[in-house]
């Protein structure tokens, strides 16, 4: 088993009267588990240059079983603070659900549920007629606000 | 304004063959520009099991902005988790120690962020640090 941990470290001396100062570290571990996650993508980098949403992460093309602890992280490593990408989860040919703007310098990482159409034992999904909001894979989509050619860098850890 | 960072540090010497050290931080600021969020909401609390809670209200003055949430779990049981929903789609689960740092558009009044305990109530932390919040008049 492999020890990989994350840790955030969000900080301000001036954003209230009072410092912020916030440490949390977490350890990537399998679902209900103290056992370390061992399947990654590996970091990687994409070049994106169209405003068209495409898929970062696809999810048929990838063994993530889904409902358990996958994390996603996402960089956005331009420095144009007036350029983002928007990051969604749903199939980037449909109507994804939008998370976030990424603006330049910006990331996130968070847990992943990675739900196949029907495949989650919820609710019938509204593409077919129920309510559950997966109407589609949640695959992990992207959209930058312009064609400006960004290098977007992430990393998936899955069991 | 406001200077607010957030700095990811990931590590692992035994994931991959080689050592596994990132680090990438990003001082928060609203959209589009360099100035620094000025608004925060900090909170601890105990969520019940069973049901959809809304953590995060959409609000007008937060749309289309640069908002950002952080969440963590603060149980301890590692075979417990919550479920974090935007727009009442199930992003993922955050079991017992695990924290979440997103960015919230927050485009529609619907895109409400959400918590629902499973098996048993756990206690989360979460924040939003953002650049306005439409008040609810009383």
């Amino acid at each position: 088993m492999a020890t990989t941990t994350a840790t955030i470290t969000l900080a301000s001396s001036d954003i209230a009267d009072n410092s912020l100062s916030i440490s949390n570290t977490m350890t990537l571990t399998t679902a209900g588990t103290a056992t370390g996650i061992t399947e990654t993508t590996g970091l990687a980098r994409k070049k994106i240059a169209s405003a068209t949403e495409v898929d970062l992460l696809t999810l048929a093309n990838l063994e993530v079983t889904a409902l358990k602890s996958a994390k996603v992280y996402i960089k956005n490593t331009s420095t144009a603070t007036d350029k983002y990408a928007t990051i969604g989860v749903g199939q980037a040919t449909g109507t994804p659900i939008y998370l976030g703007r990424l603006y330049g310098g910006d990331w996130t990482l968070f847990p992943w549920s990675a739900i196949l159409t029907d495949g989650d034992g919820q609710a019938a999904s509204i593409i077919d007629g129920g309510a559950s909001g997966h109407a589609a894979n949640d695959d992990i989509t992207i959209k930058m606000s312009d064609a400006t050619e960004t290098v977007i860098e992430y990393m998936l850890f899955f069991e | 304004m406001a200077t607010t960072t957030a700095t990811l540090t990931l590590s692992s010497a035994d994931l991959l063959t080689d050592s596994l050290s990132l680090s990438a931080t990003q001082t928060l600021h609203k959209a589009g520009t360099t100035t620094g969020l000025d608004g925060i909401q900090y909170e601890r609390l105990e969520v019940a099991a069973g049901t959809q809670y809304d953590m995060i209200d959409a609000t007008a003055a937060g749309a289309n902005k640069a908002n950002k949430v952080y969440v963590a779990n603060k149980h301890t049981d590692e075979t417990k988790y919550v479920e974090i929903y935007v727009a009442a789609l199930q992003i993922g689960r955050l079991y017992a120690g695990d924290w979440m740092f997103i960015p919230l558009e927050a485009a529609a009044a619907t895109q409400d962020v959400s918590v629902k305990g499973i098996t048993t109530a756990q206690v989360i932390e979460f924040a939003l640090i953002h650049e306005g919040k439409t008040l609810v008049a009383s």
